[in-house]
């Protein structure tokens, strides 16, 4: 006799499954409903904005996916904390706001010594509640708190995504070619070490770009001194100094992308993975193919991992061939993972049919453009704003809207999955403003120059 | 371009896929056509428009402004001919305006409505004479070369010269359209009305009530109003160039400004009208009784919702001088007070996504902030010990509080508009330091609407700096070194 097992349970073992994005919408649906209201009864006494946002709505239990959609968290929410937290490095403070978003107590922290804000994720860390930032330069970053069990997951899963989205297996033949100037915050880092395990040679050190960590402490360093020019009170010599140090970083940066394509053109016989971001991978591929190498003398059957998107980099229409063509990435190897901080899985690129897949545990909502009602979806392609609910999420609430505008297909991809699948168009609808609605009320944010 | 429609009859055909139509008006004539298809954030509605036909939005600096050698007087005449037309409910344009504007804007159309009367009301002879006499300190330099004589007997004569200006206009205030029109015609410019894609319509408007008095008449030649995207380089690398204007007259920050400041330089300036928050000091006075106590919470209340706080001048943050029991209990009656006057106004949009999470959040907060009222756009009072980082807006006051209203000091900034006050006894201690940090405007509590005719805005006199002042220097009388 097998034992009972819960809906999302059943889900999630599908993680490592090879047909996982075979289960079509309409045979996931009732366990996934089942799942979210299991997540539901969970996390509602534990999470205190979830049993806000419960007792707001009237909701008591998740029957139908649309009794779901007032309780999936903005994306925004993990920026909600008061800023003057963070400047005035109310650490006890910043705790008590974790919590409300937290399913898991927070432990108290010793808070008294604290020298700044990587000291504090540090200390947090060591009692299990792991708080990655994105890296917001303008506005406040997000700070998203995770669990073991989700550091867990996010080792495997990233493994999972990759192989099945690029066809490399996991045989640890490779050079690990590090290119992304990311921020050592721990999903980033638990996410490259297990990628370095599952593909790296062991035998073969990971080349690093040769630039200090960038971490927590020096992203939010930035928004400080964005908030004190605002306020008046960053005088012109802290600017003189900041303006230096970032052109002294920029230089550090340009000099780290040359030795970057000295490696690889040092390697270039080897079997390489390499990894970064759009960005920075065509800075280094112009450098390689200024120093005369290209796709003829690289090995024909490197990979690449490509986090993130563009982030408003200005780059060439074809910069995604410039790149595969220098380093000689084969055609079938072309990796496209749609995912972001605030989920715990990813949704990688099929080859045949270009469209994201949807894993059995994430189960995805098409909203309105406002993120208030679900749109109708039997069957076939739905536009509108992305949201989703990542029943592996174990260290917050698992549910939530993003800031994409996608189109979600229930019929089966030209890949041969029957699954859920995302067309490759997604747009952020910040980028879609194209509006140029001008008022006379605004605030001191128009009056901060640079910094951007 | 499409042809001009020279019937001057609101008969705009319906424009296919529910865009709205939004013509052109130039130098006298209608312009309709779908030729571009526009959006509007607020409603997420399209609006289509005309192309711009470039070459006639400017006006040759060989030809003299038309509007030279009309007098003052006459001008004023016509402008207060155009506020009683726009006053009559007969009035064809505008009712098809505020048609078409309820369609596109955040505000509902009875608010609409009242606006674009109200908005009228600055059509007023006596205003008009005094809004030039605050500006110049001799009038006269509009209408003549007025003669000067320094004290060593050089001579001259001092014209305030009809000037060529680009109006970036805003969209969150049909009065401005009424009240920049007015302006650019007192100063006798060649006008160039860049639209807000949430206000297409309303400068089209009172420029067609125009043409319908005369449409020959001078002022009529000197104004045109079109739409084009902000930062459309299309059309601003062609348009904002020093042959073509003196000033660009400019409403906003961020994006809308400094897709304007690429294009000045020598020649080309801007006046620029900033994004500005507009806050409130509250003494203690206020919470010495119940009676100061809803008094000040009903003045302040009434500052917050100018415009349904769409306005730079509504109020959004509130300083208190109070202990955390008073101050919650001006909290409670201002909370009352503004639910009293959303309410009769029959606005209820909710609050945005993000700013809705953020309220929540503090609502989760409980031990430091504290919250009056919900998310849903009918009033929300939140009280806190230093301002929120967002900015209120919509029906929302941030009331915070401090032991001294000197402690308030270091929240005023080059942003700050105006400072409403209470006990207005208290105002000469403040108005310094306010000046100081960067305030402009000085109030009592309960009148951030109203102000003083011909008083400066944005720290200018405005049509001192539209004006080409141009000097005739002429010689040296008899008897001078």
């Amino acid at each position: 006799m097998t034992p009972v097992t819960s809906a999302s349970e059943k889900l999630m073992r599908l993680a490592a499954a090879a047909d996982r994005f075979d289960y079509s919408a309409a045979e996931l649906r009732e366990t996934q409903v089942a799942a979210l209201d299991e997540r539901f009864q969970e996390r509602k006494d534990r999470i205190k904005l979830l049993g806000h946002r419960a007792r707001e709505a009237g909701t008591a239990e998740i029957r139908r996916r649309e009794d779901m959609v007032p309780l999936l968290f903005p994306h925004t929410v993990y920026k909600s904390y008061p800023e003057s937290f963070l400047i005035e490095e109310r650490w006890d403070r910043l705790g008590k706001w974790l919590g409300t978003v937290s399913p898991h107590p927070i432990s108290p922290v010793e808070t008294s010594d604290i020298a700044d804000i990587d000291d504090w994720i540090e200390r947090l860390a060591a009692k299990g509640h792991y708080v990655s930032c994105s890296s917001g330069t303008t506005g406040k970053s997000a700070m998203l708190l995770a669990s073991d069990r989700d550091m867990d997951w996010s080792r495997t899963d990233t493994v999972n995504v990759f192989s099945w989205g690029s066809g490399v297996r996991p045989a640890r033949d490779r050079r690990m070619m590090g290119l992304a100037p990311t921020a050592s915050v721990p999903k980033n880092l638990v996410i490259g070490a297990a990628q370095q395990d599952a593909f790296g040679d062991p035998a073969r050190e990971r080349f690093r770009l040769p630039i200090p960590a960038i971490t927590v402490g020096s992203l939010t360093k930035m928004i400080v001194l964005r908030k004190k020019i605002a306020d008046g009170t960053a005088l012109p010599g802290e600017l003189a100094d900041f303006e230096r140090t970032s052109a002294e970083r920029q230089e550090a940066l340009d000099k780290a992308m040359i030795a970057g394509a000295e490696a690889l053109v040092r390697y270039r016989d080897e079997k390489l993975y390499i990894s970064g971001l759009w960005n920075a991978l065509y800075q280094v591929a112009r450098i390689v193919r200024e120093m005369g190498y290209s796709a003829k003398d690289f090995h024909p059957d490197n990979c690449i991992y490509v986090g993130g998107g563009l982030k408003r980099a200005q780059l060439p229409a074809d910069y995604q061939e410039f790149v595969h063509e220098t380093f000689n990435i084969p055609a079938t190897r072309d990796f496209q993972n749609y995912s972001m901080q605030e989920l715990n899985s990813g949704m990688p690129k099929c080859q045949r049919g270009g469209r994201y897949h949807v894993p059995p545990w994430l189960v995805p909502f098409i909203l309105d453009e406002e993120g208030t009602a679900l749109l109708p979806h039997e069957t076939g392609e739905v536009e509108g704003r992305a949201a989703f609910y990542d029943l592996s999420l174990d260290g917050r609430w698992g549910g939530i809207i993003t800031g994409d505008k996608i189109s979600l297909d229930f019929s089966p991809c030209a890949c041969g999955c029957k699954g859920a699948s995302v067309r490759n168009n997604i747009v952020r609808y910040a980028d879609l403003q194209g509006d140029d609605k001008i008022g006379c009320a605004g605030t001191v944010d128009a009056y901060v120059r640079g910094l951007s | 371009m499409n042809a001009a429609d020279t019937s001057f009859k609101p008969a705009d055909a319906p424009v296919p896929g529910n865009a709205v139509s939004a013509p052109f008006f130039l130098c006298g004539e209608l312009f309709q056509g779908q030729d571009a298809v526009h959006r509007s954030r607020d409603l997420g509605v399209t609006f289509a428009t005309p192309r711009i036909d470039l070459d006639r939005v400017v006006h040759p600096r060989t030809r003299v402004p038309p509007l030279l050698n009309v007098p003052l007087a006459e001008i004023i005449d016509f402008l207060v001919e155009t506020g009683q037309r726009l006053r009559d409910p007969g009035n064809p344009f505008v009712r098809e305006c505020v048609d078409r504007m309820a369609l596109t804007h955040v505000l509902p159309r009875a608010v609409l409505e009242e606006q674009t009367r109200s908005a009228a009301a600055y059509l007023d002879r006596r205003l008009l004479h005094a809004v030039v006499e605050q500006n110049f300190p001799d009038p006269k330099a509009l209408d003549e070369w007025v003669p000067k004589q320094d004290f060593t007997g050089r001579k001259s004569f001092v014209r305030a010269f009809a000037p060529r200006l680009i109006h970036v206009l805003p969209g969150n205030s049909p009065g401005v359209a009424v009240k920049s029109i007015a302006q650019g015609a007192m100063v006798k410019a060649v006008n160039l009305f860049k639209m807000s894609s949430s206000d297409p319509f309303t400068t089209v408007a009172v420029l067609r009530t125009m043409a319908d008095i005369d449409r020959d008449h001078a002022i009529v030649k000197s104004m045109s109003a079109v739409y084009w995207r902000g930062g459309d380089d299309a059309v601003e690398r062609a348009l904002y160039r020093p042959q073509y204007f003196d000033k660009i007259v400019a409403w906003g920050g961020g994006d809308a400004i400094s897709n304007v400041t690429k294009y000045l330089g020598p020649g080309l300036q801007l006046v620029s009208f900033d994004p500005k928050t507009s806050i409130s000091m509250v003494g203690r006075e206020a919470v010495s009784c119940d009676e100061a106590l809803d008094r000040a919470a009903r003045l302040a209340a009434a500052d917050v919702m100018v415009l349904n706080q769409e306005a730079c001048v509504a109020s959004r943050f509130i300083f208190v001088e109070a202990d955390q029991r008073d101050a919650d209990r001006f909290c409670e009656r201002l909370h009352a007070h503004i639910v009293e006057v959303a309410a009769a106004s029959g606005d209820a949009r909710p609050l945005d996504m993000d700013l809705r999470e953020q309220v929540e959040m503090l609502v989760m907060l409980d031990d430091e902030f504290r919250v009056w009222g919900k998310t849903d756009g009918k009033g929300l009072v939140i009280r806190s010990d230093e301002p929120v980082d967002f900015h209120p807006i919509n029906k929302t006051a941030n009331v915070v509080r401090v032991d001294s209203l000197d402690d308030a000091m270091r929240y005023v900034n080059v942003a700050t508009q105006t400072v409403g006050f209470y006990p207005h006894q208290r105002m000469p201690d403040y108005r310094d330091r306010l000046a100081s940090c960067g305030a402009q405007r000085i109030v009592r509590l309960g009148e951030a609407g109203p102000s003083t005719i011909g008083n400066p805005h944005d720290a200018m006199y405005p049509l001192h700096r539209f004006v080409h002042w141009m000097a005739h220097e002429d010689g040296v009388a008899p008897g001078g070194s």
